[in-house]
């Protein structure tokens, strides 16, 4: 068995930097660390997952199935530049950013009373606990009825999924505020409004900030079920589409895009989260 | 650090109480109330759900079988995924943990798939493996093991480093240091993350039956999702819908709360 990597790091801090350690090594040591380094590995890691594909592709010799990274690239490439690509993306990034302004214009404040008011809290909270079990999924049929097929479905199933994660980790993060700074305040009669904004929000928002993260994480795995389903339009409409038509090279390439997109606003998120929040332990 | 965030980039919330159940069931009631009072101002015909009959429906749908046999295949279905991702996430997971190259080596390829909806992957699923039961096995197998594959790393990788080296130093072999020490050790994030996967392998079955019965026709693989379908494509019935709706969400609590059991029974040592 290898060495676990609590025990190696544990193990690297012990030993000093001292002039013991025999001299050749040294280089040996560096270009040890150099291989390790993601920038190293994960080029690495990429191109071992290519070489796996391509090879796999050309095992299955079905271009239908399984399309070669080429076919695919070269389908990306070609929505790229015919503009189709940026259109459906930013259709999907439109309904997600609606969505998650909405959820976090209804989520904040009543998470704020429930985290304040212990009374809000008991009456709120179990109809709260009684909907989040219902997935955002499941209401897609009873939301198709309602507002048929096109852009109005994804950005309620989205704005569902996105409303409990930014609700409970509003809830817990004013609930986490600082007891004796809020005493403080108190005591020192600042008002109530003057609270909220300068000792409750500061300290709530690293945990808000989470419970947003969270919230994208579903909302973007929610969009792609409603625009498959119920929309005429945006990423998860063109994977489907492509599928029917058997153009599987352009399936692959909305896939890769889903990806991009989706690992990037996580990076942004957390990014905000620094800037906004640079107090937070990260 | 990251991998705990990432590994749990779900809400992990404690089992609510409810000291006063007066006050508790008081806004559910009442809604219910103006909901039931709101459909009988509508006409006889209409296809809105209300309580009273979304109540009969449940009953008609349970006498029949129907409701208990599609449930019994989403959930049969889901089970099967599940296996699929226990199996290969902890396996990898260990892997991952107790390797950095293996760990270097497929990570980025993880996150890579990670913000990939599994519906996103359902296209290529009905290509390779048609409309049946095994593409919603492996829909439901992709999404569950994510949860459970960061999981077990992550707590493969926070294992105590001083029982590790004292086990090594005993000469205690690999194998047994993994049964003895590491899988113990690291069994609160393996169960987390099993639960977790277990809710969203829930989510991902109902939207599979979902999408399967609404772009392959028909909706002849059924399941508890496609049955849904049916009723708002074919039989146009409110009430059926909103019966499916609540059993998902009673199915997802009863899932939620059997595996905090486990994990309360299994790990007496984690009593708080």
């Amino acid at each position: 068995m290898q060495s676990l990597t609590g025990a190696a790091k544990s193990e690297r801090s012990v030993i000093p930097a001292s002039s013991t350690v025999p001299l050749e090594s040294q280089p040996r040591e560096r270009f040890g660390q150099v291989c390790r380094h993601p920038m190293v590995t994960t080029p690495l890691s990429f191109a071992g997952f290519l070489l796996l594909w391509w090879a796999l592709a050309a095992w299955t010799a079905s271009p239908i199935q399984l399309p070669s990274p080429p076919a695919v690239f070269a389908a990306l490439w070609d929505l790229a530049q015919d503009g189709e690509l940026l259109e459906n993306v930013s259709v999907s990034f439109e309904r997600l950013l609606i969505s998650m302004a909405a959820a976090t214009v209804l989520a904040l404040p009543l998470g704020f009373a429930m985290g304040m008011s212990a009374r809000v809290n008991a009456y709120v909270d179990p109809l709260v606990e009684m909907l989040r079990p219902i997935s955002g999924i499941a209401w897609i049929p009873l939301a198709l009825f309602i507002f048929g097929i096109g852009g109005t479905l994804p950005v309620f199933i989205m704005a569902y999924v996105a409303f409990f994660p930014i609700l409970l980790n509003t809830v817990a993060g004013v609930r986490g505020a600082d007891r004796k700074l809020l005493d403080a305040a108190r005591t020192m009669g600042v008002p109530q409004s003057r609270i909220i904004r300068l000792v409750v929000l500061p300290g709530a928002l690293p945990t808000i900030m989470v419970g947003v993260r969270i919230a994208f994480a579903g909302a973007w795995s929610a969009i792609i079920a409603a625009e498959l389903i119920g929309s005429p339009s945006g990423l998860g409409f063109a994977i489907e589409w492509y599928r029917e038509l058997l153009m599987s090279p352009s399936v692959f390439a909305y896939i890769i895009a889903v990806s991009v997109v989706g690992y990037a606003c996580d990076l942004l998120l957390r990014l905000v989260r620094r800037r906004l929040a640079p107090w937070a332990p990260a | 650090m990251g991998a705990s965030m990432s590994g749990a980039v779900q809400l992990d919330r404690p089992e609510p109480r409810w000291a006063d159940p007066a006050r508790a069931m008081a806004l559910p009631l009442l809604l219910l109330v103006l909901w039931q009072l709101w459909a009988m101002t509508l006409p006889d015909i209409t296809r809105a759900p209300s309580p009273v009959r979304v109540a009969a429906t449940f009953a008609q749908l349970t006498a029949s079988g129907d409701l208990p046999m599609s449930l019994l295949l989403s959930l049969g279905r889901v089970g099967g995924g599940f296996v699929v991702a226990l199996t290969l996430g902890i396996v990898l997971g260990i892997a991952m943990g107790t390797n950095r190259a293996i760990r270097a080596a497929i990570e980025p390829i993880v996150e890579s798939f990670r913000p990939v909806a599994p519906m996103a992957m359902l296209p290529i699923a009905i290509l390779w493996l048609g409309t049946g039961t095994p593409t919603s096995v492996s829909i439901v197998g992709y999404a569950a093991f994510f949860p459970l594959l960061l999981n077990t790393m992550h707590g493969v990788s926070q294992v105590d480093g001083k029982l590790l080296q004292a086990a090594r130093t005993m000469g205690v072999p690999g194998f047994r240091i993994l049964r003895k020490v590491v899988l113990p050790a690291s069994l609160p994030s393996i169960l987390l993350g099993a639960r977790l996967a277990m809710g969203v392998a829930w989510t991902a079955i109902i939207a599979a039956e979902l999408a399967v019965g609404a772009k392959a026709g028909g909706g002849g693989s059924g399941g508890i999702g496609a049955m849904m379908f049916i009723f708002y494509a074919y039989s146009i019935d409110l009430n059926g819908i909103v019966v499916c709706m609540i059993v998902i969400g009673l199915v997802a609590l009863a899932i939620d709360r059997l595996f905090r059991l486990a994990e309360r029974n299994l790990m007496p040592w984690k009593q708080q």
